[in-house]
């Protein structure tokens, strides 16, 4: 039973005095709140002056900084940073407030002020300030120092902060993306495990090229990848450390083992293993090897994904004949179907991906002779196609779930490139590669 | 009391009762005259509305690519000889061609002739440019074309000589001869008038000089939200954004400048670290935008506090 307050004299005139206030402004308002719904989306016009230099010598990592936050902004396609040639102020020192006038006459909304300085011990340190324009606010400052060789990183970072503080979203901007370099001709393709920056600069080469690799995916909480690489044998799932460059073959089955998948806390792996005709899925303990079985059907099972909470898996099975998405318990037992194309029953669906965020599976769509990006709630409603061409494929989450990178092939003598696309399919961009690029992987953020 | 006793004392009471009688009248007239004088109701505000006149004669001309429904007559009448005329003349152009097809019996649609009237060649083949050359051959053999042409021929020898007359022209006209487009237009005065400026609307500002419409708070709310939508712009690249909004409060000074900082009441959506940065944005986009110096001071007391509500719905 509900237990009321008593009455009290004080609560009494409380109550009455709320509600009288509330009356007077209810009346004197006369209508209810003003709904305000923006047009349309507009990138934010934001400015971003090279970093003052703490030293003479300082200003070319002044100008680099700023330029690569320049960058990042841009191609997250929610921010048009201003071009520099129209700033009326010349900042020189960020421990003044700007004046704001001359930076309100560009139509700048946001403003960023920063300085670096190369320290006595020689270590770099970065400083910012985030700016409201309108209201002449800080919204945030931080200051960061680090070895002068990670100054892309610090510009990640502080690119980061200022899109977290505009959006209410974390970035994705400190982060990495393994990828498989291709070069040579189309028929004697080389192949190489690659890492980059995921902007596309700072590309490292994993493996020299000898033996094919597929599929890499980035562990969630170690520098650790496992990919799949045709040695000379079967195909196998290997776990790679980045840091220490040390490599080792996951499991030892018979068979073909393939399409390799951390689980969210890098403690297990789910891959598909080969059963004649069949492929079912696995997953290892990497602690204690230990392999359960979590399919058993007579058809493909593969590409499975986890839930970001680890409770259920996303997978592509072709038994129901064409290739398409099933949701289970993590565990296995019974799977659900959420992949349908009702205008288009002939559409196969596959290489399912659950984002980081747990709202949406990301998949590569094929039907009517084109291949699609696109993603889809967990319970199979709010399909929505973001890109559609004559080949694009792999999608893989940013670790803010807003965005995606998936490989493109135009078909003919050319290769594949990377892009990303974010969820809302308006703002689709090249990742720039030393050449051609598939199978990419996302990071998590790094800091 | 006996009838006589009453008209008797009637009798003596005779200028009382005048009296009364008349008074009465007098009041009463008063009543009716004085009461039925016209109470002058109070002038409505004007709303200037946009009239669009080119949509609506979009409409009256229909789509090229429609289906002609009676496609015949037209010709029909042209070969009626004299009443063509009349239906050049109303129409203008567009007619001067559809009686070139007159003698043609095909129903050919009009803007075929249209199309290819700046081809020079076909004229040669006198008729409709596209069938040209079929319909000779047609003529020879349709024996209602012949019976047309028998009625119509009278004519044609003249017309081919004659520039000017009514009938005439039209095979001319055909050729598409530069010199005589001067020929084709409607010499006729426009049949309406340009109306523009006082003409149209006699109130040079908004509404009557004793209107409210300035201070109709509908007016003045939506010219607010629409000056606040200015400065409003989010940067979100997420789905279900119509989940999200923020309530905000805002007190004006009498000036239309921001009082104090606007308050974030409330902030609703699947997240709420996104939440929370749409009202700040909200908040730095009032402030963006102020002064609403057109807020009608004589109605500051319904302004001085405004709540509002900012979301991101149809931001996809």
């Amino acid at each position: 039973m509900i237990k009321l307050p008593s009455l009290t004299r004080r609560r009494f005139m409380i109550a009455t005095g709320s509600t009288v206030a509330a009356l007077g402004t209810a009346s004197a308002w006369g209508q209810g709140r003003l709904k305000i719904d923006p047009n349309n989306f507009q990138p934010i016009p934001i400015a971003i002056p090279a970093f003052v230099p703490g030293t003479p010598a300082d200003g070319q990592a002044g100008a680099d900084i700023a330029g690569v936050i320049t960058n990042n902004l841009r191609r997250s396609g929610l921010f048009a940073p201003i071009d520099p040639a129209a700033f009326i102020e010349h900042i020189n020192n960020i421990d003044v407030a700007p004046q704001f006038a001359s930076w309100k006459q560009i139509n700048a909304q946001d403003l960023v002020t920063g300085r670096v300085t190369r320290q006595g011990d020689g270590r770099l340190k970065a400083e910012f300030r985030l700016w409201d324009v309108a209201t002449g606010q800080q919204l945030t400052g931080q200051q960061y120092v680090t070895s002068p060789e990670y100054w892309r990183r610090i510009a990640h970072i502080i690119s980061d902060q200022i899109y977290e503080k505009l959006t209410g979203e974390s970035g994705y901007f400190d982060t990495r993306v393994v990828f498989i370099d291709e070069s040579g001709a189309a028929e004697r393709r080389v192949k190489k495990l690659s890492i980059m920056d995921q902007d596309g600069a700072n590309v490292r080469y994993l493996t020299k090229g000898a033996d094919l690799v597929l599929t890499p995916r980035f562990s969630p909480s170690t520098q650790e990848i496992t990919y799949m690489e045709f040695g000379q044998g079967d195909p196998r799932v290997y776990l790679y450390n980045i840091e220490t460059g040390q490599r080792e073959i996951v499991g030892n089955f018979p068979g073909m083992s393939f399409a390799p998948r951390f689980s969210p806390d890098g403690q297990r792996i789910i891959m598909s293993l080969q059963q004649g005709g069949n492929a079912n899925l696995f997953v290892m303990d990497l602690r204690s090897k230990s392999t359960t079985r979590l399919t058993d059907t007579p058809a493909i099972d593969t590409s499975p994904s986890y839930s970001p909470d680890g409770g259920r898996i996303c997978f592509e099975s072709d038994r129901g004949g064409r290739p398409q998405i099933y949701v289970m318990a993590a565990g296995g037992g019974a799977a659900q179907r959420i992949s349908f194309d009702a205008a288009d029953p002939g559409a196969s669906y596959s290489t399912p991906v659950w984002s980081p965020r747990g709202d949406y599976i990301a998949f590569t769509k094929q039907g009517g002779g084109q291949f699609a990006i696109g993603i889809i709630k967990p319970d199979g409603t709010g399909e929505r196609i973001l890109t559609s061409g004559f080949h694009n494929e792999g999608p893989t989450f940013a670790p803010n779930g807003r965005v995606l990178m998936f490989f493109r092939d135009p078909g003919g003598n050319s290769g594949p490139s990377l892009y990303t696309v974010d969820i809302s399919g308006r703002n689709e961009q090249r990742v720039p590669t030393p050449g051609f690029a598939s199978d990419p992987a996302w990071s998590p953020l790094l800091s | 009391m006996t009838a006589k006793e009453i008209i008797r004392k009637l009798n003596e009471r005779k200028g009382t009762t005048l009296s009364v009688v008349l008074h009465l009248l007098v009041f009463g007239y008063g009543l009716v005259t004085f009461s039925s004088r016209s109470v002058e109701a109070p002038q409505e505000d004007v709303i200037p509305v946009d009239i669009s006149v080119d949509n609506t004669s979009q409409a009256a001309a229909g789509i090229k690519s429609g289906k002609k429904e009676n496609p015949k007559p037209l010709a029909e009448k042209v070969a009626e000889a004299k009443p063509v005329d009349d239906v050049q003349g109303k129409v203008g152009k567009t007619d001067v061609v559809t009686s070139t097809s007159a003698p043609d019996p095909t129903p050919k649609p009009v803007e075929k002739p249209v199309e290819k009237k700046p081809d020079p060649k076909p004229e040669p083949k006198k008729e409709e440019p596209k069938k040209a050359e079929k319909k000779p051959d047609e003529k020879a053999n349709d024996p209602i074309a012949d019976a047309l042409k028998a009625d119509a021929k009278k004519t044609p020898p003249k017309q081919e000589t004659k520039a000017a007359p009514p009938q005439p022209p039209k095979p001319k006209e055909r050729t598409f001869d530069q010199s005589r487009i001067a020929a084709l237009l409607d010499k006729r005065d426009p049949t309406h008038q340009a109306v523009t400026g006082t003409t149209l609307n006699s109130n040079a500002a908004l509404g009557t000089p004793t209107g409210h419409a300035s201070s109709n708070v509908a007016t003045w709310a939506a010219a607010f939200q629409s000056a606040v939508r200015r400065c409003f712009n989010f940067p979100y690249n997420g789905l279900n954004a119509d989940q999200f909004e923020a309530d905000i409060d805002i007190n004006l000074r009498p000036d239309g400048t921001v009082a104090s900082e606007p308050v974030i009441v409330a902030v609703r959506g699947p997240s709420s670290t996104i939440a929370q940065a749409l009202a700040e944005n909200a908040k730095r986009a009032i402030v963006q935008c102020q002064a609403y110096a057109f807020l009608p001071k004589n109605q500051y007391e319904s302004w001085k506090y405004i709540p509002m509500t900012f979301g991101l719905k149809d931001m996809m």
